[in-house]
């Protein structure tokens, strides 16, 4: 933004930076709900102590049973503990995976709303350079693996360390022997299942691309029928789809050797386990060293500790992905729009600003390449410019100019006499109704869509506004008039209804500056006679830039400009240009040409 | 119940698998489910039978635990490998499923992709196969194997102790109610968390895309605030899985509790009360059984309410594979090795759809080697003509002939065989250069592909390519102007050396005019000396046209050579001046 040979601006662009990345820092997001945190510990606290204290009372009935210690009322009384204690645990329980997982949602939620709010600050060059795709990928599943290893990260993290430090303590006092055993069974325990876990996540990786090779190749087979069928490939694509779906078991059953070897080799080991304890316990109990209740809260320990440390290893790959899915989040929050902002949109707005539009020895060049050079134009506010030309010369990007949608590389536009740069672009494209070529609507009611610029719109707003752009007869066509749904849901719109819509949508907001980039490309001549007709008064009372490649349109405006390649290589009225050998001189001759067949037809 | 019947029928080839599998159910449940009697066994007979010497218990405990182990071990290996088998055969079924469905799409006759978006038909290939898949694993066999492990458990509960067994079971139903209960508020969150996230998600597509005009009309808080209000939507579905989902684990912990604490109360009053029916061994072998009741329990929960959603994606793909075939091959297909080329047009009308004639009455027809232009405005009907040829769509009434054949009674693929299309958008496959001209037909070698590419203007460009023609490219042939893309798509045309060729030229306004010059001479090569057809708008290629035929609103309304055209000073002569004018030329 800055070029470094300016010591001052490469400073502040620094200390921006810092401010930035503090800013985006996950703890931001985590520190508003320290109590919840801390609740999910304490409900870890008791649930980890009572699973812990549940084999010991299942010890103290079994021993008193076998030494017939135990009468009647005193094993009711235990079980009534056990029972109370099991409840509480139950509870507890719950809250342990509701406490962090509901505050994951809530990260989820605030990091999804800053990043989009983010997103509609970003400008057109951002936009550019990212795939939509891309960033809706970011947008769901990135966060959702963020939120996920907050959530799991929490849950799990907090209680596999519980279970750990206690086990081992309550294990240890217990009986140290016995603690060395269950210890010594784990630990190879969870090393074999992290390998197996990792090997997984590798064909799972493998597989995921063969998936996504298939598809592209039935994408591509549906996509190009015609050329499938017109040289008759079928046969052959369909063996090479045999090919990549027999690849697709076997990579299938790759992934399978791993995934179903899990659950029976976990069974197994605890098989191993029980009769390790079993046997080495049961020798010293019939040596008389231990008592079968203590043998029994063994293997209730065994049971229990399993989840929690084989949840290790799981955890800890789920908060590495949470690590690179944060960068790619951190991505987007820390960048800036490429506009230069001088004034933000909260300052005090300059007052009246007129619509005079200047353009001063503008030139513009994106990624190096010359798109706009040598502009100077004066459009005196009330006067109507027409702009025509070849495709691709650049007219849409020379009005596109005006509304900011990108600044100058060199030179200024002026909007009464003032630098755009110096105004809001809240206040600048608040003077603006744009109309493009290829508008975007939107999932909406027709209301919505036309008042889309305007605050509280009124009905006979919307109404003005349609009838202008000659859409009134459409609407009461219309299911239900103003309240259809346009899009996949309701009423799909053809393309001249689409331009006329983006027409009533700009002069709604009765802007003082009103652009039409070549707004009735999609209509026939006809209505476009009409639309002008009662469009000519609205232009009027406003400055208008407006691209065409009809005559019959351009010759509507005070000026007319031509621009090839760039340049402004013709300008004049009408009648001048009409005199001139060149551009519009010879799309006059051919307009006129086109009638004549229409006229015969 | 017709739909399992056709899917059954999907299995019927892996019936000796699927066999065995059932088998291998059976054996494991019945072997690892043995384990704790053994338990059992050892408790009793070893640590408590103080009656017995310490040292034949001892050594009695060590028998036992290698027979344990050696249970295990094997139990475990089957179950492992009967897994794996289950695997393998969804993996098959779907395999067939997943071909019979793609070769079928490839059958489907042009109006069929017309009418159908790609994406419907990428969600029958991919997600609704994988569901299938699902189902047909998880779903058919796990439930089949979690129902003989709970019928193994029971069994042998019921064996070691009737008492303690029907103090448990009595709380099964309970259970099982409540786990289902769960896993249906469980699906329905999922449910609602899909939706609402694919909402949000369309919004989202939608306000990425029009970011630019949210800017412009300074909507930008109001956009966020629509956002905001369905990723809070989204959060709330979130919050109601979570609800369910923090039920669903200590649902599973406190049965296991009650289980176990059932045990202790029923065990240990009767054996205060001095029954001998229950021992210690019992209590022990009763506690392990408790563990492994609860996973088939569960999942079997979760999957008697599961089916449902399979079953709309297994009547989708039915249905696919119902839809009738319309262009069909004839019983007897004509094939003749070599066509002369005459191709005669005699009365033909054609609609898309019913009654909306787009050819009205056409009859004309083409001699051998020859070049027939056709011209007219847009939507006159003239690249209908050469669908009609090659039978992408078939007639309503008069007839289409080649060499006098009727073409419905050639095979279509013998019939394409013979014809070569160019049309005006230039389709690349992913792959070579190499591989993108001679599409792999057997007989067109190297030397073959370079010549054609160097007669259509191709070689130097693709010469300059990084790997020349072994470079590989996507399907959109990124890297490729649109220009070089139709002189690759003319190469591969004229490498297959088709016998008629129709050429739908399109004059492209972002092709420079170098190009448009190698392009304009290649078409010339392409048509010389052979039957052709071209849709013109090109100048050039309808000078190089020996007749041309006129259209206008579906019919025929002048043809001759472009001089005798000129001469009648009708339509023929405007539509010609005006492509004089037209900037593309």
């Amino acid at each position: 933004m800055y070029s470094s040979g300016q010591a001052l601006p490469f400073l502040t662009y620094c200390r921006r930076r810092t401010i930035a990345q503090e800013e985006t820092r996950i703890s931001r997001y985590l520190i508003p709900h320290r109590k919840e945190i801390f609740a999910t510990g304490v409900c870890v606290l008791i649930a980890v102590g009572i699973n812990l204290y549940l084999p010991y009372i299942m010890r103290l009935i079994i021993d008193g049973l076998k030494e017939k210690t135990l009468d009647q009322p005193a094993l009711i009384q235990l079980l009534s503990t056990y029972f109370l204690l099991g409840v509480v645990s139950v509870v507890f329980s719950r809250f342990l995976r509701k406490i962090p997982l509901k505050l994951s949602h809530k990260v989820e939620y605030a990091l999804r709303s800053d990043v989009f709010g983010h997103l509609t600050q970003l400008d057109q060059e951002y936009y550019r350079g990212e795939r939509t795709g891309d960033l809706m990928t970011r947008m769901s599943s990135d966060i959702n693996i963020i939120r996920d290893s907050i959530g799991q990260g929490l849950l799990q993290g907090i209680r596999t360390l519980a279970v750990l430090i206690f086990a081992s303590i309550v294990m240890a006092l217990t009986d140290p022997g016995l603690a060395w055993l269950v210890f010594s069974l784990y630990l190879p325990m969870v090393g074999i299942f992290f390998l197996i876990l990792r090997k997984m996540r590798r064909q799972q990786k493998d597989l995921q691309e063969h998936v996504s090779e298939v598809s592209n190749f039935c994408q591509e087979s549906f996509a190009g029928i015609r050329t499938l069928k017109g040289f008759a490939l079928e046969r052959r694509r369909n063996n090479q789809f045999e090919e990549l779906n027999s690849d697709l078991v076997k990579k299938n059953m790759l992934l399978q050797v791993s995934r179903q070897s899990l659950w029976p080799f976990m069974a197994f080991w605890f098989s191993l386990g029980m009769i390790l304890i079993l046997n080495f316990g049961g020798r010293r109990i019939i040596t008389g060293e231990l008592t079968l209740g203590t043998l029994t809260q063994f293997i209730q320990y065994l049971l229990y500790m399993q989840w929690p440390l084989l949840a290790l290893s799981w955890t800890m790959s789920m908060l590495q992905r949470g690590k690179v899915s944060w960068i790619r989040i951190r991505e987007i929050l820390e960048r800036e729009s490429s506009l230069e902002c001088r004034i933000s949109n909260q300052e005090p707005q300059n007052s009246k600003v007129d619509a005079r539009i200047q353009f001063q020895d503008v030139d513009l060049a994106i990624q190096g390449r010359t798109f706009l050079k040598d502009i100077n134009l004066d459009i005196s506010a009330g006067t109507t410019l027409g702009i025509t030309g070849p495709t691709g010369s650049g007219k849409t990007l020379l009005v596109s100019l005006v509304a900011r949608l990108m600044d100058p590389t060199d030179g200024s536009v002026l909007v009464g006499g003032i630098d755009i740069r110096n105004l809001s672009l809240a206040q600048l494209r608040g003077m603006i109704g744009f109309a493009a070529q290829e508008p975007i609507l939107f999932s909406r009611t027709l209301e919505h869509n036309i008042g889309f610029g305007v605050v509280n719109p009124d009905k006979t707003l919307i109404g003005w506004a349609a009838d202008i752009a000659h859409l009134r007869d459409d609407v009461e066509g219309f299911p239900e008039q103003y309240q259809t749904m346009l899009g996949e849901r309701g009423v799909t719109l053809s393309g001249g209804q689409r331009q006329r819509t983006s027409i009533s949508r700009a002069i709604a907001r009765r802007p003082d500056i009103l652009i039409l980039d070549d707004v009735l490309s999609a209509v026939d001549t006809q209505t476009e006679a009409a639309i002008m007709g009662k469009l000519q008064p609205v232009m009027k009372e406003r400055t208008t830039l407006f691209v065409s490649h009809r005559i019959s349109t351009l010759r509507y405006a005070d000026e007319i400009v031509v621009i090839e390649n760039g340049c402004i290589t013709q300008r004049g009225s009408h009648n001048e240009l009409i005199r001139q050998p060149g551009y519009y001189s010879e799309l006059n001759t051919l307009q006129q040409l086109e009638e004549k067949l229409e006229a015969d037809a | 119940m017709k739909l399992a019947k056709r899917l059954f029928a999907y299995s019927l080839p892996y019936w000796r698998a699927l066999a065995l599998a059932l088998a291998l159910i059976v054996g494991t449940s019945l072997a690892i489910n043995f384990l704790p009697v053994l338990i059992q066994r050892m408790t009793d007979q070893c640590l408590m039978d103080t009656a017995r010497p310490a040292g034949e218990r001892i050594d009695l405990l060590m028998k036992l635990s290698i027979l344990y182990i050696s249970i295990a071990a094997i139990g475990h290996g089957v179950r492992y490998f009967q897994g794996l088998l289950t695997a393998w055969i969804g993996q098959k079924i779907i395999y067939d499923l997943r071909l019979d469905v793609f070769r079928k799409v490839l059958r489907m006759q042009q109006s069929y992709f017309d009418q159908t978006a790609i994406g419907t038909l990428m969600t029958r290939v991919t997600s609704d196969i994988e569901r299938l898949q699902h189902f047909v694993t998880e779903g058919i066999v796990g439930t089949i194997a979690d129902l003989f492990m709970l019928l193994g458990i029971m069994g042998y509960m019921i064996y070691i102790s009737p008492a303690l067994s029907l103090a448990i079971f009595a709380t099964l139903p309970f259970l099982f109610a409540i786990m289902f209960y769960v896993n249906a508020k469980l699906r329905n969150a999922n449910r609602d968390i899909r939706d609402r996230q694919s909402r949000l998600n369309a919004l989202l597509q939608e306000d990425l895309t029009g970011m630019t005009t949210i800017q412009l009309f300074n909507r930008e808080a109001a956009t966020v605030k629509d956002f905001d209000q369905r990723n809070a939507h989204l959060r709330s579905a979130y919050f109601d899985e979570v609800r369910w989902f923090s039920l669903y684990f200590p649902t599973v912990e406190g049965g296991q509790a009650l289980s176990v604490l059932l045990i202790l109360a029923v065990g240990g009053l009767l054996i205060l009360d001095g029954s001998t029916a229950i021992t210690l061994g019992t209590f022990i072998a009763f506690l392990a059984y408790i563990r492994d009741f609860f996973r088939p329990l569960g999942s079997l929960s979760d999957k008697a309410g599961s089916f449902q959603i399979a079953m709309a994606s297994i009547e989708r793909i039915f249905t696919l594979l119902d839809t009738a075939e319309e262009v069909s091959d004839p019983a007897k297909p004509v094939s003749s090795d070599r066509i002369a080329g005459t191709i005669a047009f005699n009365k033909v009308w054609f609609a898309y759809t019913e009654e909306n004639w787009v050819l009205k009455d056409i009859s004309f027809s083409v001699e051998p080697g020859q070049v027939l232009a056709v011209v007219g405005a847009t939507g006159a009907g003239k690249s209908t003509i050469i669908n009609l040829i090659g039978r992408f769509y078939d007639i309503q009434k008069g007839g289409v002939t080649i060499d006098g054949v009727d073409v419905r009674e050639f095979g279509k693929a013998d019939l394409r065989g013979r014809l070569g299309y160019v049309f005006q958008d230039p389709f690349i496959f992913t792959g070579s250069v190499a591989d993108n001209i001679s599409l792999q037909t057997p007989g067109i070698n190297r030397s073959d592909l370079i010549r054609a590419a160097k007669t259509v203007n191709a070689h130097a460009f693709i010469e300059a390519m990084p790997e020349g023609y072994d470079t590989v490219m996507n399907e959109r042939g990124e890297g490729l102007s649109l220009g070089q893309k139709q002189l690759l798509v003319m190469a591969r045309t004229l490498a297959q050396d088709p016998e008629l060729l129709f050429v739908l030229d399109e004059a492209t306004a972002s092709v420079d005019t170098a190009t448009e010059m190698l392009i304009q001479d290649a078409l010339a090569k392409l048509m010389a000396n052979r039957t052709s057809i071209v849709i013109a708008h090109r100048l050039s290629t309808i000078r190089h046209a020996h007749r041309i035929l006129v259209m206008r609103h579906g019919k025929l309304v002048d043809q001759g050579t472009h001089e005798e055209l000129m001469a009648h000073d009708g339509y023929y002569r405007q539509l010609y001046e005006l492509l004089l004018h037209s900037p593309d030329q």
